[in-house]
C-alpha cells in the first residue's frame, strides 16, 4: 500500500534521480535490492517486505519497453514460478547445458520488418462469383 | 554474426531475424581477400555495383519530423495517444472459456483497474472490442452490431483460437471460421484459452499500436 509515509522513506533510500526515473516507468516509488542484470541491460530488484506480488520488478534497459526484452529464465523468476533467480541458481550457473534452448533471445518483432505474416499455401475452397452475360 | 549485446528491436532486430548481412561489407571484403594474394584468380568476382543507401529505421513509416509543424503534431499526437492509451473501456464479448480468463485480468492479482481499464456493459461507450471466445454464425450478425455501435476511434482484440481462425471447432456447421471474418481485428492473442496474462500482453501490444498512431500528423499530410 502507498503512503506518504512508505513514499517519503523510499526517496530517502533511493535518491530523487530515481524517485524521478521510477515515476516515469513504474508509476510507483520502490527500494530494493538489485538481484541481477541481465545481458541486455535490464535491472532486475526485489524487496520482501512488499505486498505479495509486488516484490519483484524489473527496470528496463530501453525506453519503448515491452513485456518481451525479459528472457525467459529471468522471466519465470520475475512471474514468481521459480524462487531463485537464474544468476543464483546452481541448475542454470553450474551446468548451462541447454542445447535446446535458442542462442539469441528474441523480442517480440511486431510491427518490425521481421513481424510474423501468415499466408495460405492451400487453393481457395471458395471461388468468387464472376457474372457472363449470355449474348442475346 | 554477433550476437546481440541489447534488444534495440527497431534497428538491430531486422538484420539479426532475416540473417541479412549488408552487401557493401561483403563486397569490401572480397575485394580486400582477392587482390591482396598473388594466387588470386583471373576470372576473380568484380566488385558489385553500390547498392542504394537504405534508410535505417524498421519501417518506412517511422520518418522523422522534418519541419516545424511536423514536430508541433508529432507532439500533439503523442499526447493524444497518452489520452487514449490510459483510458481503454473494452466492451466484453465474452462468449466461452475465455471468456473466464477476461474476468481474471480485472480480478486483483491482474488488476487491469491500474491501467484505466474498466469494463463497460454498452457499446456505446466503449471503444475496445474483446472478443473471446466462439463466434458462431448465430451471433455474428450481434457481434457485427455491437461494434458498428461503437464511437470512433475503436479497437479490437480477438481473443482465444476460437475467435482467431475458429478453432477447436473451426469444422463445425455452425461457427465463424474467425472473427476477422466479420470485423476487422487489432490484436490476435493465441490459446486456448489465452492466460489473463497474455490477454494483458495483448493490450500492451494494442497501446504500442496506439502510440503509433498518426491521428494529426495523417490529417495535415492529406
Amino acid at each position: 500500500m502507498s503512503t506518504i509515509a512508505r513514499t517519503l522513506g523510499n526517496i530517502r533510500k533511493i535518491g530523487l534521480k530515481e524517485y524521478w526515473h521510477q515515476l516515469n516507468y513504474i508509476g510507483d516509488t520502490k527500494a530494493g535490492v538489485l538481484v541481477g542484470t541481465d545481458r541486455f541491460g535490464n535491472k532486475f530488484y526485489e524487496n520482501r517486505e512488499e505486498l505479495p506480488l509486488r516484490t519483484r520488478w524489473v527496470d528496463y534497459a530501453k525506453h519503448d519497453y515491452d513485456a518481451g526484452h525479459i528472457e525467459p529464465l529471468w522471466h519465470a523468476w520475475i512471474s514468481y514460478m521459480v524462487e531463485t533467480p537464474p544468476n543464483q541458481d546452481p541448475i542454470v550457473t553450474a551446468a548451462p547445458n541447454r542445447p535446446w534452448a535458442p542462442k539469441n533471445h528474441t523480442p517480440n518483432l511486431t510491427f518490425t520488418r521481421g513481424a510474423y505474416k501468415p499466408y495460405s499455401t492451400t487453393k481457395p475452397k471458395v471461388q468468387s462469383w464472376e457474372p457472363i452475360a449470355a449474348p442475346r | 554474426m554477433r550476437p546481440p549485446t541489447s534488444i534495440n528491436h527497431i534497428k538491430h532486430a531486422v538484420p539479426i531475424a532475416t540473417g541479412k548481412i549488408p552487401l557493401q561489407l561483403v563486397s569490401a571484403g572480397f575485394n580486400r581477400a582477392y587482390s591482396s594474394g598473388s594466387e588470386r584468380p583471373s576470372t576473380a568476382r568484380r566488385p558489385l555495383p553500390p547498392r542504394p543507401v537504405r534508410p535505417t529505421t524498421a519501417l518506412s513509416t517511422e520518418r522523422a519530423p522534418s519541419s516545424v509543424v511536423e514536430y508541433a503534431l508529432t507532439t500533439l499526437d503523442a499526447l493524444i495517444n497518452w489520452g487514449r492509451q490510459g483510458s481503454l473501456w473494452p466492451l466484453t464479448f465474452g462468449l466461452a472459456c475465455c471468456g473466464i480468463e477476461m474476468m481474471h485480468a480485472s480480478m486483483p492479482r491482474y488488476d487491469q483497474d491500474r491501467m484505466g481499464i474498466i469494463f463497460r456493459a454498452s457499446p456505446r461507450q466503449s471503444d475496445v472490442m474483446i472478443v473471446a471466445g466462439t463466434v458462431t454464425n448465430k451471433m455474428a450478425p450481434a457481434v457485427r452490431l455491437c461494434y458498428d455501435q461503437m464511437p470512433d476511434p475503436k479497437w479490437v482484440i480477438s481473443m482465444g483460437s476460437c475467435a482467431n481462425g475458429g478453432g477447436y471447432y473451426h469444422y463445425s456447421y455452425s461457427v465463424v471460421r474467425g472473427v476477422d471474418r466479420i470485423i476487422p481485428v487489432d490484436v490476435f492473442v493465441p490459446g486456448c484459452p489465452p492466460t489473463a496474462e497474455a490477454l494483458l500482453y495483448a493490450i500492451f501490444q494494442l497501446q504500442r499500436k496506439m502510440r503509433r498512431t498518426k491521428v494529426t500528423r495523417m490529417w495535415y499530410r492529406k
